[in-house]
């Protein structure tokens, strides 16, 4: 549900400037509206993320508690360790191609929801959410199942003849992208249904005759005015992908441990909060630019075709 | 509701007694019950303070209820405000998935009327996770973190210490085991099972007897092989192999174990704590670093497995039983880890899950294949080579840490 709400904020957004006369006199009911979110936000977000701010300039003591004593960025230069760099670049490497793969897959099922789901539209949007209902461990358990190797797959394989030696797939990088793509994957298609649901087709119609290729019509007309649930299906399989830990654990092998992994390693194993929180800021930093990023390129595509 | 209500404050009542006066007769103890008009219900848990007994308790009241005076299930309370054990009729415990009896849970319900709720968890950070859940024990009453945790359990305030008048059966424990280096006199915890760290192999793969750590760093195996998904067993599993203390501070040392820990790692199809029974049976790897538990679990679907305690040395570990500082129900949770050192639960633990535990009264009701295998209880000499894995300061600890960091990223 909430997935399929950000796309429409952000769609929103844009268009606030001429709205705003419009919505002014609905402020106070949108006020109190808004209030309860407001409210949410404020207590299970912002306040635990003030209490790890705090507590990532602080150390740990030696009875194993954190102090405040010695208040300082220590943690943060430990944070920036080069030796950690190998797991940060993974981290944003599984997020993109998760991302790409996501966005390339998600956008043509999507469109064909929209464009040919016909009445059967929410029945097969129920069935893009259906793996919610299974919890993600036990689902990414199930991907073990099948690519381990003497899986699924590899059994297929040897038994058709293809292969005479399995081939390993579960413990890669191979099985930690496909896990993760499969994981993200509804989050990519929701918003971009949205976004394609909403685009008025007598456009692309007068592309067409206006002499536009069909490839033409989709590049010029169709994928710019879909751009925002674009952007917004990007950023939502971006964001948890490069936070996920549990896939390259569960699907990863020797050599997948990514940034995450090494923060539930210090804020369990290590039993050392202040750090784990200084490195759990310094990911939350590279979220936030990449978001920033990916949001004013939305901005400046939309205003340059307002203009 | 009256005829479960009825038994349970009889319970209580008999408890009371039992702590007040361990050698109380049958007779006595029945003439009493048949005063509340409970004695058939009672008749179980007469039969298990008959055999549970002896045990004189400093800390319990000296005077008894009266049960001419009181006529009511309700006045007893009243009748003895002292600090008296009122077994709650609910517990809830969280432990490893199959790592119990398969009857102890349904046997420990019937035996005192207590409903207990059994939950599980997936692996141990989601473990660890809800024990310092509120800083009390997450709600629970009964957890089994590995006894390394105590210390800092402690400190945290998150476990509460041991009323051992509650607990008459741990004279079952194994001399060695009355005061373990993790906790002085077993105060805030009491010993479940243990086990030894080794290697399993498939010697389908492998042929031969192997011995050493050495074989895990072996580049034959390239991809073969995997890892536990634990920093201090890693360390000590390089630590032996060097000839060093599994438990060294010493930053020159831990570079070294590093520098072979990362020279094995591309051999390495993973690392886990959690998959390494499952890699062993489905055969994505042929050599796995595990408890020995782990490689009896291996056995039941594939007997042909096999494991060694490395010659070098290697880890002797165990968990505990302990109670949340939270525990919304204390008395049923002293019950029930009276109830797990019983002679016969205890054994039933063990006999179901592979694990031995510390209770010597339980040996003789242990099957032969795991008291006689010297992988699963290993004889005094070697024994006395296995090392515990000792709590390390959290400066100490960062050192583990940012090394184990390194080698993973």
């Amino acid at each position: 549900m909430t997935s399929a709400a950000a796309p429409a904020e952000l769609e929103g957004a844009p268009a606030t400037p001429a709205a705003a006369g419009a919505r002014r006199s609905g402020a106070a009911a949108t006020g109190i509206l808004v209030f309860p979110g407001v409210l949410w936000l404020a207590v299970f977000f912002l306040v635990p993320l003030g209490i790890m701010a705090v507590v990532s300039l602080g150390a740990v003591d030696p009875g194993g508690h954190v102090t405040l004593a010695n208040p300082g960025l220590g943690n943060y230069g430990h944070a920036l360790d080069p030796e950690f760099l190998p797991a940060l670049g993974r981290s944003v490497y599984y997020a993109i191609v998760t991302t790409a793969l996501s966005l390339a897959i998600g956008y043509p099922v999507a469109y064909w929801i929209s464009r040919y789901g016909g009445r059967h539209k929410i029945l097969l949007l129920i069935l893009v959410m259906l793996p919610f209902w299974t919890s993600y461990l036990i689902r990414t358990y199930a991907w073990m199942a099948i690519l381990r190797d003497n899986g699924v797959i590899n059994s297929l394989l040897l038994d058709v003849g293809l292969i005479d030696q399995p081939i390993p797939m579960l413990n890669t990088d191979f099985s930690v992208i496909l896990g993760m793509t499969y994981g993200f994957l509804p989050f990519a298609i929701l918003p971009l249904f949205v976004s394609i649901d909403r685009l008025d087709f007598s456009l692309v119609q007068a592309a067409r005759d206006l002499y536009a290729s069909g490839r033409g019509a989709f590049l010029h007309v169709t994928l710019p005015l879909t751009m925002p649930g674009l952007v917004a299906a990007g950023l939502l399989t971006f964001i948890p992908a490069l936070g996920d830990y549990v896939t390259p654990d569960v699907l990863g092998g020797a050599d997948t441990t990514t940034v995450a992994n090494l923060i539930q390693v210090i804020f369990t194993a290590g039993r050392d909060w202040p750090y784990g929180s200084a490195l759990g800021f310094l990911l939350m930093g590279v979220t936030l630019i990449g978001t920033l990023a990916a949001l004013r390129s939305l901005r400046r595509e939309v205003i340059g075709m307002n203009a | 509701m009256t005829e479960r209500h009825l038994p349970g404050i009889g319970f209580n009542e008999a408890l009371e007694q039992k702590l007040a006066k361990a050698n109380w007769s049958r007779r006595e103890f029945l003439a009493r019950v048949a005063a509340f008009g409970a004695a058939t219900a009672l008749t179980q848990l007469l039969i298990a303070c008959g055999q549970g007994g002896g045990s004189p308790s400093a800390g319990a009241p000296t005077s008894g209820p009266t049960p001419e005076g009181s006529t009511t299930a309700e006045a007893t309370p009243t009748a003895a405000p002292t600090a008296v054990p009122e077994p709650e009729d609910e517990l809830f415990v969280l432990n490893w998935d199959q790592y119990i009896g398969e009857e102890t849970v349904a046997k420990f319900q019937d035996k005192y009327g207590i409903k207990v709720t059994y939950d599980n968890f997936a692996d141990e950070t989601e473990q660890i996770g809800k024990i310092q859940r509120g800083g009390n024990g997450g709600g629970w009453d009964i957890h089994y973190p590995a006894s390394t945790w105590v210390p800092t359990f402690v400190t945290d305030g998150l476990i509460q210490k041991i009323d051992h008048s509650l607990i008459p059966n741990l004279q079952n424990l194994n001399a060695a085991w009355q005061s373990p280096a993790y906790d002085a006199d077993n105060s805030y915890s009491v010993p479940n099972m243990w086990w030894t760290t080794g290697y399993a192999w498939d010697p389908r793969d492998i042929p031969g007897d192997l011995t050493s750590w050495a074989e895990l760093w072996n580049p034959a195996r390239d991809n073969q092989m995997s890892m536990l998904d634990d920093i201090r067993e890693c360390f000590a599993a390089g630590a032996f192999r060097l000839g060093l203390d599994p438990n060294t501070k010493d930053l020159g040392e831990l570079d070294r174990i590093l520098a072979l820990l990362e020279e094995q790692k591309p051999l390495l199809r993973d690392y886990t704590a959690t998959d390494q029974i499952d890699y062993m049976i489905d055969e994505v790897v042929q050599m796995a670093h595990c408890w020995s538990g782990d490689w009896v679990q291996m056995t039941y679907t594939k007997p042909r497995m096999r494991y060694v305690i490395p010659s070098e040395g290697s880890i002797k570990g165990n968990d505990v039983m302990v109670i949340s500082s939270g525990a919304p129900h204390p008395i049923a949770a002293h019950l029930w880890i009276d109830f797990n050192l019983d002679a016969d639960i205890s054994a039933e633990n063990t006999n179901y899950i592979g694990y031995m535990g510390p209770n010597d009264a339980a040996l003789p009701k242990i099957e032969g294949y795991i008291k006689d295998d010297p992988r699963l209880n290993p004889p005094q000499e070697i024994l006395d080579q296995l090392i515990e894995l000792a709590y390390l300061q959290p400066a100490d600890l960062a050192q583990y840490t940012d090394r184990w960091n390194a080698l993973r990223a």
